[in-house]
Parts: C-alpha cells; structure tokens; sequence
C-alpha cells in the first residue's frame, strides 16, 4: 500500500470540507478523484500534501505517518503535485523553476547545482518546454505553465504525483497534448496516479479505479464504468429525478 | 573588472580632497549595508525595515572592547562576527513566526529600541554624544595616507561582502532565495526546508551589516546610536535598495554611490536640502520602479538567471 488515509476530516470553522474520509491506493495505479464543484477534492489534496493539517484521522504514505506533517517532508518523501491554478516561481526562468523541483525532492548530497540544472533540462525537454528554458515562468502560456508544473512535480523524482486537474482553461488541442503528456509521464517514469479531473471522458480512460467524493463524503469507489453508472453518483452530479 | 579597478583608483585620483575620500567610503559603508540587505529581502521574502539594528551591534561592540579593552579593529571584528551571528540566529524565528506587514513592524521597532536603551544606559553607550576615542583601522604619520587607505579598506570591506554575497546567489542558495520570494507555499511543497534556508540567509546577512557598522566606528573613531539607529538612516538604505533596484546586488553599490553623491551634492543648498534630498529621492522612486539597475536589466535580464552549463571532464 503506498497511499492510506484512514478517517480523514477536516472542518473549516462550520463546515466540513472532507468527512471521515478513508481511501487507499496501491503503488502504480492510476486512481481518479471526481465529484461535483466543492465537493473536498482539492481539500483532500492539500491535507495528503502537508498544506492542511487534518483535524482527525491518519495519513500514511509508504508505510510512515505523514499526518500534520509539513509539506517540504511530504514532497521528500516521494509526494509531488500540481496545481488547480498553475502557481509557478513567476520571476524565475522554466529552467529554474524546474531546478528548484530537483534540489528541493529526493536528497541528493553530490548532486551540484550545475547538475541540477542539467537534470531540469532534461525534465523541460520531456515536456517540451526545452526551447523555453530561459523564459521568465511569468511570460508562458497557461498550457506552459500546466506543463511545467508536471515537469518540476517529476523533478522531485516523486513516488506519487497529485495532478489537480491539468486540463482546466485548455482548448482541446492543448488539453490532447497534455492528456498525452501524462500518458507518457506513467510509461516512462512508472509513477502512481491520483488524478482529480473534472473532464469524465479522460478519467474514463486513463485510471484504473475512481473515487467519488461529494460533500466532503467518499461516496464510491471502484472501476470507472461501474461508478459512472452507479445512481448515487448521477444523482451527486445531475441531482434527483422531477418525476 | 572594469568598474572594481575604476573604484579603486578613484581615490588615488582625487587623494587631495579628504572631503572627496570620506564620501567615497561612506558610499562603500552605505553598499555594504545596501548589498546583503538585497540578498536578504530575497531570502526571507519579507522586507526588513531595521537593518540599522546590526550596523548599530557591530559598531557599539567594537567601540565599547576598543574604549575599555584597549582591542584594535582587527580583535574587535571576530567578536562583532560572533556576536551578531548569535544575535541574529536568536532573532531569526521571527522571519518564519511573523509574515509581511507585522516583520517590517518588529524589525522596524528594533533599532528605536535599541536607541532608547542608548538613552537610557547612558553610562555605557554615552547617549546623544555617542562613544569616542574608538582605535583607528589604520595610522599613518600623513593624515591623507589615512584617509586614502581607509577609503581602500571600505571598498575591500564592501568588494569582501560583494563577492561572498554574488557567490552565494548564483548558487543554489540563491535559487533557493529566489523561490522563496517568489513563493513560500510553492518552495515547502517543491521540498525546500524554507524554515531553514530563511534562518540561514536572516543570521548570515545581519552579520555582514554588522560589519559595516564595526568599519564605520573604527573609521570614524567614534559612534553614536543617534547617527545610525533612528529612521533617516534606514530610509537611505532602503532608498539605495530600491533606486538601485530591488533584490539587486550590484544595483546596491550603485544605488548607495548615488544616494551619497546625491546628499553630498544638495548640501550646497543649505537647509533646503533636508527637504530636497528626500523629494528627489521620492521622485526617483516613481520614475524609476525597477531602479536603475533595472533599466539595464529589462533588455538583458536572462544573464542574471541561472542557464545551463555543462561541465567538461
């Protein structure tokens, strides 16, 4: 088991975002999180990568209790995401942006700066941000900026990477490309998956087992055919039938 | 290279104008504070807003060791590194414990309160007078040789601070400085111990300052809280930073040659200048947002950003 939370929750003054949540996921699947517009995905996302604390519950990652812990020790040990809204270090260049990524994941005592640099090209290149190297992150397109957020999330050399819907705000073609980018990403690096996707049809095809939340509450779980015709969840997302 | 050995014979040139050579090293006093300002409001992603705290520990230590201990500059300066080190780690958890507004509110505070305690404990620090009779850097028989070497020694003081501070930046602290001001959250969850590298940077820069202020007491043999605590000073170092472009290193020496020159300059008006030398200061400020470095940077930014470089074996 590489990801476990057991009982999760987490309440903003009145409001609980995430509900005794309880999930698992096992190294090299591909697992999806959907639910309506505020239903806790992202907030489950920010308790498993340290940004939140939860107020009840555990969360173990490879066999250690990561619960409350910060999110500089989430990411070392193995824990990498994105971001809904891309938030990239604006006044640095993708190569750099990238670089921060490969120094600050995995420890790598004799790895120079020079090598880091050298580690984030090849990153950049896997994206296809290469030629943009030295662009500041602030004057790439929103597509660029989805990409190299994949590109400095890989460079932690991560065991898990939390993708927070990648294709928010992209035409189709780029939102193709990116599908395809990720495709590749766990080909090539062989990385387990927790996708949260707004866009069914990808989530369809891409992971192996979905997960259901609304209301802060894990409503389903299971292969993605079953759960997308499951009544429970039609109704979280089309609501109760008139007549 | 060029603009270092044009400093460097500038006070050769104009050696028969004390007034001249001072000014030259209270601009080197001046950087030297300006430059490790620059790296640290990088570093700790928050604007420190009592800089003047150290340089007023710096040169409070080595007057008080120099007047009652009899130490020269050269003894005094491994105490003032040691102690501001101390000083400064003790403090540092306020860049991680208070955010924005409230750090430049406390950091701001510091050095009135420190200037009071001069006030108060008038039989050590000697009040409004300041302390005297601090040992010299340097002591020839000619007046003007002093003034000369001394002039030297600032700008091997603020070249020393340059150097340790451009090495520093263009390695990975640096990136890691520049991630941090960009974006805390973002740096904690690319893995960086922010914490640490903030405590860091904080502790090592407030020693640099410090070390200004140890040069300007031993320089000027004497020292008073008056002169360097209170708000006009941390305005000029604020406004070299600023005019010389924020964050920017070598924009500092440029901003702090322009800050001195400038209040040299509008002397020759008279009183007026108390209020023209902060007007133009604040005009400056509108008219040029990215400093002046800034202006050479905009069309040649890439070279300040780290780019690839492969290593031959």
């Amino acid at each position: 088991m590489l990801l476990k939370l057991e009982k999760v929750s987490k309440n903003f003054g009145g409001l609980t975002a995430v509900n005794d949540v309880s999930l698992a996921i096992e190294k090299g699947e591909i697992v999806g999180l959907i639910g309506p517009n505020g239903a806790g995905k992202t907030t489950l996302m920010n308790l498993i990568s340290g940004y939140y604390k939860p107020n009840s519950g555990v969360i173990e990652f490879d066999g250690v209790d990561i619960t409350g812990s910060e999110p500089d020790r989430v990411c070392r040990l193995g824990i990498s995401r994105t971001f809904q809204i891309p938030r990239p270090f604006p006044d640095l260049t993708a190569l750099a942006n990238v670089g921060v990524g490969v120094l600050g994941g995995k420890h790598r005592p004799h790895m120079s700066f020079g090598d880091a640099l050298l580690n984030a090209s090849h990153y950049l290149e896997f994206v296809g941000l290469f030629r943009k190297r030295n662009t500041l992150a602030r004057d790439l397109t929103l597509y660029e900026l989805r990409v190299l957020e994949l590109a400095r999330a890989l460079a932690t050399t991560p065991k898990l990477i939390m993708i927070d819907e990648v294709m928010a705000g992209l035409n189709p073609g780029e939102a193709r490309r990116a599908i395809h980018l990720v495709h590749r990403m766990i080909d090539e690096y062989q990385i387990t998956l927790f996708w949260i996707e707004h866009v069914m049809k990808v989530i369809m095809e891409a992971a192996q087992r979905v997960i259901v939340l609304h209301y802060g509450q894990k409503i389903a779980s299971g292969p993605p055919r079953e759960v997308v015709n499951d009544p429970k969840i039609i109704e979280a997302y089309l609501g109760e039938k008139i007549a | 290279m060029i603009a270092v050995a044009g400093l460097a014979l500038l006070p050769l040139v104009i050696m028969s104008q004390p007034d001249y050579l001072s000014l030259l090293t209270t601009a080197n006093i001046y950087a030297a504070v300006a430059i490790p300002l620059a790296w640290q409001t990088a570093g700790i992603g928050r604007m420190n807003f009592g800089p003047q705290f150290f340089v007023g520990i710096g040169g409070f230590t080595a007057a008080l060791l120099s007047i009652h201990l009899g130490w020269g500059p050269w003894s005094t300066l491994w105490v003032v590194i040691l102690l501001s080190l101390g000083l400064a780690l003790i403090l540092s958890p306020l860049t991680i414990i208070a955010r924005g507004l409230y750090f430049s509110l406390i950091t701001l505070v510091l050095p009135l309160i420190f200037l009071e305690f001069t006030y108060v404990y008038t039989n050590i620090f000697q009040g409004e007078t300041g302390l005297s009779g601090i040992a010299p850097l340097v002591q020839f028989d000619k007046i003007l040789t002093n003034y000369v070497v001394s002039c030297h020694l600032s700008l091997v003081m603020m070249l020393a601070i340059l150097y340790a501070v451009d090495k520093i930046l263009r390695s990975r602290i640096g990136l890691y400085a520049a991630a941090i001001n960009d974006d805390e959250d973002v740096a904690k969850t690319c893995g960086l111990n922010i914490n640490r590298w903030k405590i860091i940077c904080f502790t090592i820069t407030s020693a640099m300052i410090a070390v200004a202020g140890w040069f300007a007491a031993h320089y000027y043999g004497t020292f008073a809280g008056v002169t360097y605590l209170p708000l006009p000073f941390l305005v000029k170092i604020l406004l070299i930073n600023i005019i010389g472009g924020r964050g920017e290193v070598y924009g500092s020496i440029v901003g702090a040659y322009f800050v001195a020159f400038l209040e040299q300059a509008l002397t020759i008006l008279g009183p007026v200048h108390y209020i023209a030398f902060p007007f133009i200061l604040l005009v400056l400020l509108f008219t040029l947002r990215e400093g002046l470095y800034g202006i050479y940077r905009k069309h040649k930014y890439r070279e300040y950003y780290p780019t690839m470089r492969v290593r031959k074996r």
